[in-house]
């Protein structure tokens, strides 16, 4: 299938999350001990007869958020989201330890073994689209379809982008405040100051740290920067998680085989029905990545959304990404 | 959004000439506007673009003596598309002319894109000539510039825009696509020159828009436009900018301290990006920066001509 521009959204600034479908609770809660020390949170809402689908959160770190419920029409699917390891309510908070994107994609089929689920739809946005696609390589028979937003695939191009030459030409200032925390000396290898800063026996410097790693992220994600997100870095619970197990992936390379192992296995899932949605002005991850992606997959569905960023939350975003699930109900 | 500022009305000139400045070269000017007014000179972009004008409306045509002219080889100037004695200080030395013909004092310097750089250059030369400037989408002119928009950069942002520039060149000679383009538009094929020029030209309209917009792309694909455009803006960049150092106009801002300054640059000026503006705005201190969040590279942006025509009202009776 064709790339195509989605239209602009109408009315955007009267409700942001009018496109999504309105705030339900979970019908079940539950915990799932994934080895001996990493306990998971998960939750059920919607249909539990419906059509499976699980969704996969940001980060890695970022923890799931009752709003992610509202992606799925609840008449129609049986929506289960949970918190990857050492985030959200899962436990041990900001663990680093076996906490690897192999070890996330076990964990994935534990729970759906779990639940009792045969195949499902997964759906995943920012590091949950790199999640989605190592999950649905290694496990393709489980997937019915991918939808996919904020494509990133963990190439040294794509970390180098956001890290380095990109992000930083288009927000110097932003740039100025995360690079700030560390002294010039260090500035050659951000990621690897950051670590050890975010590792830190001093939980001063951990979270001194981690705000600034967050904040970074939060200033560039929406077209539009809104301020009341920022409030968001001041908790350091969220902080704390995101930017250290953020950054644990990043040392690791996001423990891929080698840095094109994503994008080569491809040839492993171009069966499954997919659809990219993705922002024009996306400087986190640049809509480059998603173009790479939809070239390897040729019958992929890829929809350029003219008027946002990253978030899921970019209105436009929002109503491609229900659109996508909506079609395939 | 709401009540934003909007262009002066549509005026005509009160007066249009030639200006021979070289054996070669005879640019176009005008003059619009209140002919007992502030005098303001507009620096167009490109090189190579020419003026439009839509480009007067910047400007309160009550207060302002609004002065336009077609940089060499461009517009109505003659010889079309010529680059032969076209560099920067050519046209640094062509704007003192002009002044001097038209029997002003100082004026008011405005100019976006290349035209920021044209500005700088000017006023860095002759600052006791400028009584403010006004600059949007800042272009210094470095290699890290012309890398950015014409190798990897915003290709990143607008990899479906970018297939298209990239089409006309083979891929062995894509390493520097700068150059390769430079071939194709001084070369002798005329078939060659035109596809190269229309490719050149609407990469860069297709990038210079929050929201891409068809028409500009149709016109960037003009003979008429894109030839002078791509062969000018191609002919200054591979001599980048006939500047004697690559941070010129970074180390002579000093030159500038006391004149009044107002910088306008869009948040997803991916022509253009912020980073250079940014650090004008640390070297310049003095001079406002407005960043604008919701706004590309053009000029025409709303947000963008809001805040300029802000800056020329803010101006007008000093």
């Amino acid at each position: 299938m064709a790339a195509r521009t989605a239209h602009s959204v109408p009315h955007r600034a009267a409700d942001p999350l009018g496109a999504l479908y309105p705030a339900i609770e979970p019908y079940h809660l539950g915990r799932l001990a994934v080895d001996a020390q990493h306990d998971l949170y998960f939750e059920q809402s919607g249909n539990p007869a419906g059509k499976p689908v699980v969704f996969l959160h940001g980060g890695p770190g970022g923890g799931t958020d009752p709003k992610h419920r509202r992606f799925f029409d609840p008449r129609r699917y049986r929506i289960i989201l949970f918190d990857q390891r050492g985030c959200g309510q899962s436990e041990p908070f900001a663990s680093l330890e076996d906490n690897t994107t192999w070890h996330l994609v076990d964990d994935i089929e534990r729970l759906r073994e779990h639940l009792g689920i045969e195949r499902w739809q997964v759906f995943g946005g920012s590091w949950g689209s790199t999640l989605a696609v190592a999950y649905a390589e290694a496990h393709p028979a489980r997937v019915t379809e991918l939808v996919l937003r904020g494509i990133f695939m963990f190439t040294q191009r794509e970390s180098q982008w956001f890290y380095g030459r990109g992000t930083r030409m288009l927000f110097p200032d932003a740039w100025e405040a995360f690079v700030g925390v560390i002294p010039e000396a260090e500035r050659g290898d951000l990621i690897a100051a950051y670590y050890s800063r975010l590792t830190s026996d001093n939980p001063r410097v951990r979270a001194e740290a981690a705000r600034a790693w967050s904040m970074w992220e939060t200033r560039v994600a929406a077209l539009v920067a809104d301020e009341a997100s920022l409030a968001h870095c001041d908790d350091l619970d969220f902080t704390l998680a995101f930017a250290r197990i953020e950054c644990h992936y990043f040392v690791n390379h996001g423990f891929l085989a080698d840095e094109l192992q994503l994008l080569t296995d491809t040839v492993k899932i171009q069966h499954i029905p997919t659809t990219i949605v993705h922002g024009r002005y996306d400087v986190i991850c640049p809509l480059e990545n998603a173009w790479d992606l939809h070239r390897r997959l040729p019958r992929s569905e890829l929809v350029i959304v003219p008027d946002s960023g990253h978030s899921a939350f970019e209105p436009g975003i929002a109503a491609a990404l229900r659109e996508a699930t909506d079609r395939y109900r | 959004m709401l009540s934003r500022r909007a262009l002066y009305p549509e005026i005509e000139p009160y007066r249009t000439g030639m200006l021979q400045v070289s054996s070669l070269h005879s640019l176009y000017y005008e003059e619009s506007g209140n002919p007992q007014g502030k005098p303001v000179v507009f620096l167009h972009g490109g090189p190579g673009s020419g003026t439009s004008p839509q480009q007067r409306r910047f400007f309160d045509p009550d207060a302002y003596r609004i002065v336009l002219f077609d940089q060499r080889g461009c517009g109505r100037s003659t010889p079309n598309a010529e680059l032969r004695d076209n560099t920067t200080w050519d046209l640094v030395a062509d704007i003192e002319r002009l002044r001097a013909h038209l029997l002003i004092e100082r004026w008011q310097v405005f100019g976006g894109s290349w035209g920021s750089t044209l500005a700088l250059a000017y006023a860095q030369t002759h600052p006791r000539r400028v009584t403010e400037l006004v600059l949007r989408g800042i272009f210094l002119l470095r290699r890290s510039e012309l890398q950015w928009f014409y190798q990897d950069g915003a290709s990143a942002l607008f990899p479906d825009a970018w297939e298209h520039f990239l089409a006309p060149i083979p891929e062995a000679e894509r390493g520097d696509l700068m150059r390769a383009y430079h071939r194709r538009l001084t070369g002798d094929d005329e078939a060659v020159r035109r596809e190269a020029a229309r490719a050149w030209s609407v990469w860069e309209a297709a990038t210079s828009f929050l929201l891409q917009r068809e028409d500009h792309m149709v016109h960037a694909a003009t003979d008429d436009f894109s030839l002078a455009f791509a062969r000018i803006e191609a002919h200054y960049f591979v001599h980048r900018g006939f500047l004697e150092r690559e941070l010129q106009l970074l180390e002579n801002v000093g030159r500038l301290r006391q004149i009044p300054g107002v910088i306008v640059q869009g948040r997803y000026d991916v022509v253009c990006p912020l980073h250079s503006a940014w650090q004008l705005h640390r070297a310049w201190p003095e001079a406002d920066l407005q960043i604008i969040p919701d706004a590309g590279h053009s000029a025409f942006e709303p947000g963008i001509l809001e805040a300029l025509v802000a800056a020329t009202d803010r101006f007008a009776d000093r």
